[in-house]
């Protein structure tokens, strides 16, 4: 059997030309992988940092030329923070704020955007700017006032003001949550009313399952905001025991000198479980900002 | 007469009830509970102030202390939020800023009266300075610290540099300075003054931005000592022996001073704190204290300061708070503190001659440096120099730092202060007093 070598050729030409292709988008991948493990490090280079200097003697801090890998490391120095204040308590005391407040927004956001995006009421735009004006208004504004609600309550020296509200609805998540239950079609809600739902069996048997990106934005923001809280825990919380880790790493600057190296170890533990939280959570959380952002 | 038997003894069990409960209620009522605020860090260990308490407490069994401790940094939010609601202000706290003065109880008849205590226990210009407002003793010191040169033995002796001495003069610290540069080390010779006020004191001495009766700027703020103090600066800055504002902002350990860069021997000299010695002496490094030096001559001047612990003007238990007041800050509190918290130095002198490295040649320098004139006893009889006229100085002070000036420029940036100057003294004046 004589092959035609017009055909041959063309065969050929046609491999190659899948050669290129592939060398071409082999390359391109390769370059674009080298950009992001590049732009990664430098994204890590401070949580590095971190780790090498909680490992270091107070002495080889600011010494020239640093040393990115402590030739001797201080492993000692994990132990010495915890033990120096009760930072396992204070992390617990902060998992304890971060599941309460979790569970308060879960609670009442999607009910409050629930009545916003599907039920028509009277001054019900009105309600909603209101609602939404509150998100102009600086937390440190209403730092006075809440501080004297709460003594005149007997709260203050109680986690209460701290989860409290939570369980009111956070305009900035009622917000997102309405805007993106406005996304899912109504004609679910009016299928499910011929099978015999009723508002709240709508809610949680149709609009609640579709939401679970919006709700995994809550829960993530919810998370990072309790976690890192400052403000509010120093001016409500009293008990030396009862402070969240935001507030018990600040132990370590003293009225004259900070002890980095104790700092550092401790900040480094405590940063984990939102590492955890947000590895788990990236492709929701990724996915549900993009879908409100183009839905809303 | 049964029934009577059994109505007195039942008068007689109800009475008995009675007294024991208010025998009870007496003893409750008689518990006071105080509350305190206090912070703890590296300088006042959060077991240091317990034990404080609970010595206290075993004194005065009726007294019980509620105390509070926080974070350095958590203090000053949570103290102003309860000073501007005018309430829920505790008992007894640390009033570090000026501005809550005015919250606390005037206790100066209490400690003149108190046979226990006596203003004369403490070291009388931090006394002077620190605690007395408006002829009021408004607080009791505690922890009290100033400002030094501090120099690593190891580098001076690395560069074959003799150590400064206390009599030591602004020449000499640029000629130490340039003498311990070493660029292959990355190290400079020694930092530089961190605010304008410094460099007049520490070179002048007695020169001051303005004149004592608070009138006038005009050959003061420009005068030919504080044209000397600037050039002094500017010296000092074109040495290139001294790290720059951008490089401490960096290196720096904010509001503490380059104590790490000095631990870590990239500075020969550093003007230091008391906490800053603790830290060097707990990271091996072989040190030295001396004063800030000063033109031959002059008087040694320094930057100085205490702490304070005060009661609320409203507070409820002033007498039982006033009995705390004095064990905290008195010798029995202050001993613990000082003993089991390396980095307190009490505010009394007989106290800071037991501390546990008394004997060390550092320790004699930092007492050396606490017996000079504080810069507070003139700022306090002139607080628009701080407020108001301070600014004026500044860009004087920023445009050296940054180079933007010749050294033959000095007197001419210092001429165009006087009258920006003379406004913030007369517009001050009038307001805050002379």
């Amino acid at each position: 059997m004589r092959i035609d070598p017009a055909r041959l050729s063309a065969s050929e030409q046609l491999r190659r030309s899948t050669r290129q292709r592939r060398a071409r988008k082999l390359l391109g991948h390769a370059i674009i992988y080298a950009v992001m493990i590049a732009l990664a490090c430098v994204f890590m280079l401070p949580i590095f940092w971190m780790a090498s200097t909680s490992l270091k003697l107070p002495r080889e801090l600011m010494a020239w030329p640093p040393e990115w890998i402590p030739s001797n490391p201080q492993w000692g120095n994990y132990a010495e923070a915890f033990g120096k204040y009760p930072l396992a308590r204070y992390m617990l005391n902060s998992a304890i704020l971060v599941i309460a407040n979790i569970v308060g927004a879960l609670l009442s956001v999607p009910v409050i955007a629930y009545g916003f995006a599907r039920f028509d009421f009277p001054f019900k735009n009105v309600l909603f700017i209101l609602m939404l004006s509150m998100m102009m208004v600086p937390g440190h504004i209403k730092l006075i006032p809440l501080y004297v609600l709460y003594l005149r309550l007997g709260l203050i020296d109680t986690y209460w003001p701290l989860i409290l509200p939570s369980y009111f609805g956070s305009p900035f998540f009622i917000f997102l949550m309405t805007q993106f239950m406005r996304t899912i079609p109504r004609e679910l809600d009016d299928a499910a009313r011929i099978d015999g739902a009723g508002p709240w069996g709508i809610l949680y048997r149709i609009i609640i399952p579709l939401c679970r990106p919006a709700l995994t934005v809550v829960v993530v923001f919810t998370f990072l905001w309790t976690w890192n809280d400052f403000l509010e825990p120093i001016i409500f919380l009293r008990d030396y025991d009862s402070f969240p880790i935001s507030v018990g790493l600040a132990f370590f600057q003293g009225r004259y000198s900070i002890e980095w190296h104790l700092f550092m170890g401790a900040t480094l533990v405590s940063i984990i479980p939102i590492l955890v939280v947000y590895f788990f959570a990236q492709r929701h959380l990724i996915g549900g900002l993009a879908a409100i952002g183009i839905k809303g | 007469m049964k029934l009577l038997n059994g109505t007195r003894i039942l008068v007689l069990v109800s009475l008995l009830l009675m007294l024991m409960l208010s025998i009870g209620s007496a003893g409750a009522q008689d518990t006071v509970t105080l509350t305190w605020w206090t912070t703890s860090g590296r300088d006042s260990p959060e077991p240091a102030i317990r034990n404080v308490i609970a010595a206290f407490e075993a004194e005065h069994p009726h007294i019980k202390v509620d105390v509070s401790i926080m974070a350095e940094g958590a203090y000053n939010d949570l103290m102003s939020t309860a000073i501007a609601a005018g309430e829920g202000v505790p008992d007894l706290a640390w009033y570090w800023s000026n501005n809550w003065l005015p919250q606390a109880l005037d206790i100066t008849d209490r400690l003149d009266n108190d046979p226990d205590i006596s203003r004369d226990i403490f070291h009388t210009e931090y006394f002077n300075n620190w605690v007395v407002w408006n002829d009021m003793v408004i607080a009791l010191p505690y922890d009290i610290g100033a400002n030094f040169v501090m120099y690593n033995k190891d580098v001076f002796d690395d560069e074959g540099v003799p150590y400064p001495t206390a009599d030591w003069t602004p020449e000499d610290y640029i000629e130490i300075a340039k003498a311990l540069r070493n660029e292959d080390k990355r190290r400079w010779g020694g930092d530089r003054p961190r605010g304008p006020f410094r460099a007049l004191w520490r070179n002048m001495g007695a020169t001051n931005p303005y004149s004592d009766d608070s009138t006038t700027v005009e050959g003061y703020i420009n005068g030919p000592e504080s044209v000397a103090a600037y050039t002094w600066l500017w010296d000092l800055v074109d040495s290139g022996a001294t790290p720059t504002p951008a490089d401490l902002e960096v290196l720096g350990t904010e509001g503490t001073g380059p104590v790490d860069l000095f631990i870590a021997g990239r500075l020969g000299m550093a003007t230091l704190n008391p906490g800053s010695m603790v830290s060097t002496l707990e990271a091996g490094v072989n040190f030295g204290v001396v004063p800030e030096p000063r033109v031959p001559g002059n008087e040694n001047w320094v930057h100085g300061w205490a702490l304070r612990a005060g009661i609320w003007k409203n507070s409820e238990h002033p007498d039982e708070a006033w009995e705390f007041l004095k064990f905290w800050n008195g010798p029995p509190g202050q001993r613990i503190l000082m003993e089991q918290g390396l980095g307190h130095f009490p505010p009394i002198p007989s106290l800071l001659a037991e501390y546990e490295h008394a004997d060390t040649e550092w320790y004699q320098g930092f007492l050396t440096v606490l017996d000079a004139t504080q810069t507070a006893s003139w700022r306090k009889d002139h607080p628009c120099w701080r407020g108001a006229v301070i600014r004026g100085v500044r860009d004087a002070w920023d445009l050296i730092m940054l180079g933007e000036i010749e050294r033959d420029e000095v007197q001419a940036t210092l001429d165009a202060m006087v009258e920006p100057g003379q406004a913030a003294l007369d517009e001050c004046v009038p307001r805050l007093g002379g």
